[in-house]
């Protein structure tokens, strides 16, 4: 579903990580380590088109993404990538439910509001379907962005650092909630992370390394 | 979801800085409003006080002054003329209307205009109350006239001597009004017409302590010298042409008699215009330069609030946005801003001319009758949002050359 060799990415043709290898299958999830700064989120952006593949290839469902550019490549990511940011970015003054619909109506596909209800009760959002998206907690507001991420099935699910800044048990529901999504409709699925809590969640681990530095020894 | 939902959301999470980018618009908007409107106004008087009038006969003098006086009534009279040259225009085949005019009193600041009912006809003036004259010492009354001073059909009233307010009271010579004008948004608003025949009964002893003056060699008042002892006389006569043909006969006919001008008020209008030129550019130059400048804050303004909108359009571009959808975004975010901020300025523009109208006539000056809302304004809202769309437009695609991960990240 996922195959990345020898990608290294960046920004304006800097580059600024490295990712030797990473296969990820249908319904099998990743996770991808490394300590802050060490490029994480650039490799992610690279992998969904938003930053730049310098060297090395990202194939999607057997789509090379050197090989789309600018409104195709985003017509691209709408359809066969959910990313959850690390900010969320939900918009304030939008229900939750209207976030969540954000993705069909970004991706110009129907909105199928019954299914975002049953996902977002799945995620134990029911009662906050129509509460403007400012008001929830940061917990909640994870799990409506997990949801805007899953609405439309994509073969790739790719999360930046889900689990920042949540508690032990709150971590590991949200791990696995993730995974479980991808699971269910499968969806390869890539975390960043510098959190080892999730290492034992997860079967396949690869590391980021920064340009520059010494390859780590694994 | 939808887009509209969407800058309801925009909007609603800044209200107050999206307030104040439509006001920085709605003040353009008024101001350019408003000077058209009062700038038609001011042209729309004009044209309405020349009514049908092609031709004014009066003594000589200045043209521009006959004109002054007999058709805007602002100006001292040149003269007076013979009665036998209304009868004479009045005959003349060439002539459809020749209505006289007869200055010399006034109430309370309005002038009393000693004229024939024909005079009503100039201005498509209808009756709100009463009749029509039908002898001398009755009157009938300018709508403003009978708003300020406030008379009504029945009242008694008497005139001072001269044009403005102070001169010597005519007590013996009582006026009656029969009649109260609709306002019609012409100088005949602020008259007291009455027949001819009244002006002349009213300053007969004058006329006959006139003659004595000059036969006693004394010295006369200089605002009777004018007057022909004895005669029966006419300030000045309104014509309007039958045919062209008049166009081209009568002037050179008048101005063949002894002591008699032909002015034209289109003429004379003009040339008034060209006078007032220098002043009226300035004050255009400057309400342009106005224009200009809140057309430049509302471009900064839109500019910057576009630009905030960097994040949500990358974050739609994340999620799979084609450039049509973020396109019509912008340009909706544009039109809602254009259309607020226009029709709010066309109200607030609107107000102040009104404003500024009643002003202006309150002080008994000429009233300033206003255009309907129409075609003018319309374009005004449309420049806006055209204005709108250009600067709603610039930085939207400055939003989409940047790259969608550092859109984010600099929100």
């Amino acid at each position: 579903m996922l195959a990345v060799e020898r990608l290294v990415a960046g920004y304006g043709r800097r580059p600024l990580a490295r990712l030797a290898r990473l296969d990820v299958g249908p319904g099998e999830a990743a996770l991808l380590l490394g300590p802050s700064g060490s490029g994480k989120t650039t490799l992610l952006l690279a992998i969904a088109g938003m930053a730049e593949v310098i060297e090395g290839s990202v194939r999607i469902d057997g789509v090379d993404m050197a090989g789309l550019r600018g409104a195709a490549r985003d017509r691209f990511r709408g359809r066969a990538i959910g990313f959850v940011f690390q900010d969320l970015h939900l918009i304030a003054g939008l229900s939750t439910l209207d976030n969540v619909l954000l993705a069909p109506f970004a991706a110009g596909v129907r909105q199928d509001r019954r299914r975002a209800l049953a996902l977002l009760a799945e995620l134990g959002l029911e009662a906050r379907a129509h509460r403007p998206a400012e008001t929830l907690s940061r917990g909640e507001a994870q799990r409506a962005a997990i949801a805007r991420a899953m609405l439309l099935e994509p073969k790739l699910i790719l999360a930046d650092e889900p689990t920042a800044s949540l508690d032990d048990a709150t971590c590991g529901r949200v791990a696995e909630l993730l995974a479980r999504a991808a699971a269910e409709t499968g969806a390869a699925l890539v975390v960043a992370t510098h959190d080892l809590r999730l290492r034992e969640r997860f079967e396949v681990s690869v590391f980021a390394e920064p340009v520059g530095l010494p390859e780590p020894a694994l | 979801m939808n887009q509209v939902k969407l800058i309801g959301a925009f909007i609603r999470r800044r209200p107050l800085t999206w307030g104040f980018h439509a006001l920085t618009l709605a003040l353009g908007v008024a101001v350019l409003t408003a000077v058209l409107a009062l700038n038609a106004g001011l042209s729309g008087r004009f044209q309405r006080d020349l009514g049908g009038i092609d031709l004014v006969v009066g003594a000589k003098g200045s043209p521009l002054q006959l004109i002054m006086s007999a058709v805007f009534q602002l100006d001292q009279p040149t003269g007076n003329i013979p009665l036998p040259v209304l009868q004479l225009l009045a005959g003349n085949r060439m002539v459809e209307r020749a209505v006289p005019v007869s200055l010399g009193d006034n109430v309370g600041g309005f002038r009393i205009v000693g004229t024939t009912p024909q005079y009503g006809e100039i201005y498509d003036a209808r009756l709100a109350a009463g009749r029509w004259w039908s002898g001398p010492m009755e009157a009938v009354i300018g709508a403003q006239v009978g708003r300020r001073l406030h008379y009504r059909v029945g009242d008694v009233f008497v005139g001072d001597h001269g044009l403005a307010p102070g001169g010597e009271t005519h007590k013996d010579s009582p006026y009656r009004v029969v009649g109260v004008l609709k306002p019609t948004g012409a100088v005949i608003d602020r008259l007291v017409l009455t027949d001819t025949a009244s002006v002349w009964k009213v300053h007969e002893h004058e006329n006959l302590e006139h003659l004595e003056a000059l036969n006693a060699g004394r010295p006369v008042d200089p605002h009777d010298v004018d007057k022909s002892p004895g005669g029966r006389e006419v300030t000045a006569v309104l014509v309007k042409y039958r045919s062209a043909m008049g166009a081209l006969m009568l002037p050179r006919f008048i101005t063949g008699l002894p002591n008699l001008q032909a002015a034209s008020p289109a003429v004379e209008t003009a040339h008034l215009t060209t006078l007032l030129g220098t002043g009226a550019e300035v004050l255009r130059a400057f309400a342009v330069g106005l224009l200009a400048l809140s057309a430049l804050g509302f471009f900064v303004a839109l500019y910057a609030a576009v630009s905030q909108r960097r994040r949500e359009l990358a974050l739609l571009r994340t999620l799979g946005a084609r450039p049509s959808l973020l396109f019509a975004l912008v340009t909706l975010e544009g039109l809602a801003l254009g259309l607020t901020g226009g029709l709010a300025g066309i109200a607030l523009g609107r107000g102040a001319a009104v404003f500024a109208a009643q002003a202006a006539s309150r002080g008994g000056g000429p009233s300033l009758p206003l255009p309907p809302l129409g075609g003018v304004d319309l374009a005004i809202l449309a420049g806006a949002l055209a204005l709108s769309l250009v600067a709603a437009l610039a930085p939207g695609l400055v939003a989409y050359r940047t790259p969608p991960a550092a859109a984010l990240k600099a929100g």
